[in-house]
């Protein structure tokens, strides 16, 4: 529906992406490295499952547990890539360390830990709203729109931009939180960012059935609310204690 | 708080891949914005360049003989850099160097002139834009005069010249994107291949090239793109402009760091060392010829190493481009490469006392054909569908920054294309055949993870 249209779809998913980059990410040349490889990390993550599933592919679409097992699947894939990419991480974090000792500046803030996991999980957001959102809107550039029969309400550009949206969220946040679980041993962390992902997944499950997207996609921010209220609490709480320990 | 070294790492590689970014972007925008402009003219008359001599690709043909003939075509165009290349070297080596300059101004003249202008008037067209001839004219020519002027004499803002080397590489490689699928892709893996021979091979022409210039202590004939670092907003820490982080691992299996600096400012004392600066240089030197047949060729030099470091005692000239064949002006100085521990930590407190004392730094130089293939490469991708253009970029831009760590490690002319090259074919073939089912068909469904 015109270039205007495909803009606002673009930026419905991708805007407060955008103003992170631009306010954190864009100022650290090395925060910017950081986005790159964590979005080609889940690039790489796509495609290897794509192959996996490539043999079952076209699924059949009216039925919906093929559908399950294969977000189950992914999902459970992915968060495994989250473990090895926080080793690879915890090696980064060293080298760094030794770095700044060896230039004799400080070494790495907490802030500053906390900087490159949420450079991490954008990421891996933004890779999400290109591939699964951004990747489609290229009819939406045109005179026409698009419909799918399970969501009729708005066309499909729209719920996908808004569908992305959540997810960006989600994946920005929960690793800030999975970084900080693993790095503090919090099992609650730790077990809360796998869960909320994968109830994120099943929500989408709602949308195959007719109108299920009235429902599933409220449910699905309501996901992305909770990341972001865990994720704050745990940032005050970690910024708090060590501001008492800069303090005594 | 002192300012953490997250502030001033990576900043070499960022400078060298926002340029490539933008170029790659740039290309897309222009592809989608003329392909469809006349869906049906591109297949009637296809124009016959060096790219395609033997074969012309028609899309009635079969899959066979239209792999057959991209390989021909491929082949001679090879062979064809090939021989200018050496060409090139045998001119660079008979020192007729005025020679280059002026056809190497003549051609920027050109290309900038016809194929930037036909670009430009293909734009006009497509948007209906209300320009009239004459200030068409005018602007097209202020253009490619200015273009010349700052890619080839000093005195010009380094932005203006970065900028122009940028809009070269997007206009060649807009041109290099009409050339017939196949034929782009074969072409693609030739190059690749070529610029690892010509490079790394012992009679290859651009280590020939490398090996001239430096044992003359002159810059390489040729386009180069240069990425000047900025100096640090943070004053108060010298060694903020620190460069390329390098880590190594010792056989304790702890981790060693290997820092490579490149601004460092010796005067005097006892640990002068003359150390060479390594710098990445890869060249591109374009020529088009006018007639019947368009002839984009093509040299490809390695990325270098610099063995003497530039600086001027002025704090504004390290905004100005530096003239390739002018050096008397300037001194030379030694240059440092600090490779371990105790060196950093003598240099911290020279630094200090010298901070009046302005470096210009050299930044990593990445040569024009790196620009143009890689924008070919995601140009062509760009045509047939988003998600490859996006799995190309990624592949593209970790093949780039592979080749630059590779470089501070090796500290030898190193080329530039073929891990991009190699990475953002097997990507476009991945996404193309195995992600694009899997994505479309759950996205269309509503499911997303």
């Amino acid at each position: 529906m015109t270039v205007a249209a495909g803009i606002g779809y673009a930026l419905v998913a991708l805007g407060p992406s955008l103003s992170l980059f631009i306010a954190f990410i864009s100022k650290k040349p090395f925060l910017i490295l950081t986005l790159l490889s964590s979005t080609l990390v889940w690039l790489i993550s796509l495609i290897i499952l794509s192959g996996i599933w490539r043999a079952f592919l076209p699924l059949n679409s009216t039925t919906w547990w093929p559908f399950a097992i294969l977000i189950f699947s992914s999902i459970a894939f992915q968060e495994g890539l989250r473990l090895l990419f926080w080793k690879v991480y915890k090696r980064l974090e060293d080298i760094l360390d030794a770095f700044a000792d060896r230039v004799s500046k400080p070494r790495l803030y907490p802030t500053d830990k906390m900087q490159i996991a949420l450079a991490g999980g954008l990421g891996h957001g933004v890779a999400h709203a290109v591939f699964f959102c951004l990747s489609l809107l290229t009819p939406a550039f045109g005179p026409a729109t698009y419909f799918v029969d399970r969501c009729s309400q708005i066309p499909f550009f729209l719920v996908s931009a808004i569908i992305a949206l959540a997810f960006v969220t989600v994946h920005t946040f929960s690793m800030v939180i999975a970084f900080n679980g693993y790095a503090e041993g919090n099992k609650v962390d730790q077990l809360f960012v796998p869960s909320v992902h994968l109830a994120a997944g099943m929500m989408t499950m709602i949308n195959f059935a007719y109108g299920g997207c009235v429902i599933g996609i409220p449910l699905l921010f309501l996901m992305a609310i909770l990341t972001v209220m865990h994720c704050g609490r745990m940032v005050w709480r970690r910024l708090s204690e060590s501001q008492r320990q800069v303090d005594s | 708080m002192e300012s953490s070294i997250l502030e001033s790492i990576g900043q070499e590689i960022i400078g060298v891949m926002s340029p490539v970014s933008l170029c790659m972007l740039l290309v897309v925008l222009l592809v989608y914005s003329l392909s469809d402009s006349n869906p049906f003219s591109s297949s009637s008359a296809p124009i016959r360049t060096a790219a395609n001599l033997v074969y012309l690709e028609n899309p009635s043909d079969t899959t066979a003989q239209k792999l057959e003939g991209a390989l021909l075509n491929a082949l001679v165009f090879v062979i064809l850099i090939a021989i200018v290349t050496f060409v090139l070297v045998l001119l660079y080596y008979y020192n007729f160097t005025n020679f280059l300059k002026n056809y190497m101004r003549f051609s920027a003249f050109f290309v900038l002139g016809t194929m930037g202008g036909s670009i430009f008037l293909s734009i006009i067209q497509h948007f209906s834009i209300p320009i009239d001839s004459i200030t068409c004219f005018l602007l097209l020519f202020n253009y490619t005069i200015v273009g010349v002027l700052s890619m080839f004499s000093g005195g010009m803002p380094i932005v203006l010249r970065q900028g122009y080397m940028v809009s070269l590489g997007i206009i060649v490689a807009t041109w290099f994107t009409k050339l017939p699928e196949w034929t782009t892709w074969v072409l693609l893996v030739a190059l690749a291949l070529y610029d690892l021979v010509a490079v790394l091979a012992p009679g290859g022409p651009l280590k020939l090239l490398v090996e001239l210039a430096s044992s003359r202590d002159e810059e390489l004939p040729a386009l180069v793109y240069e990425a000047r670092p900025t100096v640090s907003r943070n004053e108060g820490n010298p060694r903020s402009t620190l460069g390329l982080l390098v880590a190594g691992v010792s056989d304790s299996g702890s981790v060693e760091l290997q820092a490579v600096s490149n601004n460092n400012v010796r005067r005097d004392g006892a640990e002068n060392r003359r150390s060479p600066e390594y710098t990445a240089i890869q060249v591109r030197n374009l020529e088009n010829v006018e007639g019947e047949r368009n002839r984009d060729e093509g040299e490809r030099s390695p990325l270098v190493g610099h063995s003497r470091e530039r600086y001027s005692s002025d704090s504004n000239s390290s905004e100005y481009s530096t003239v390739i064949h002018n050096r008397e002006s300037e001194t030379s100085v030694d240059e440092e490469m600090s490779p371990l521990v105790d060196l950093l930590g003598m240099d911290n407190e020279r630094e200090h006392e010298r901070r009046d004392s302005v470096v210009a730094s050299r930044g990593i130089k990445l040569g024009l054909g790196d620009f143009v293939f890689y924008s070919v490469l995601v140009g062509r991708a760009a045509m047939y569908d988003l998600m490859t253009v996006y799995a190309c970029y990624l592949a593209i831009i970790s093949g780039l920054g592979c080749t630059l760590i590779l470089l501070s490690v090796c500290h030898r002319a190193l080329p530039a294309l073929p891990i991009s090259i190699t990475l953002g074919v097997i990507f476009y073939f991945l996404t193309r055949l195995l992600m694009e089912p899997f994505v479309v068909g759950m996205a269309t469904n509503l499911m997303m993870f």
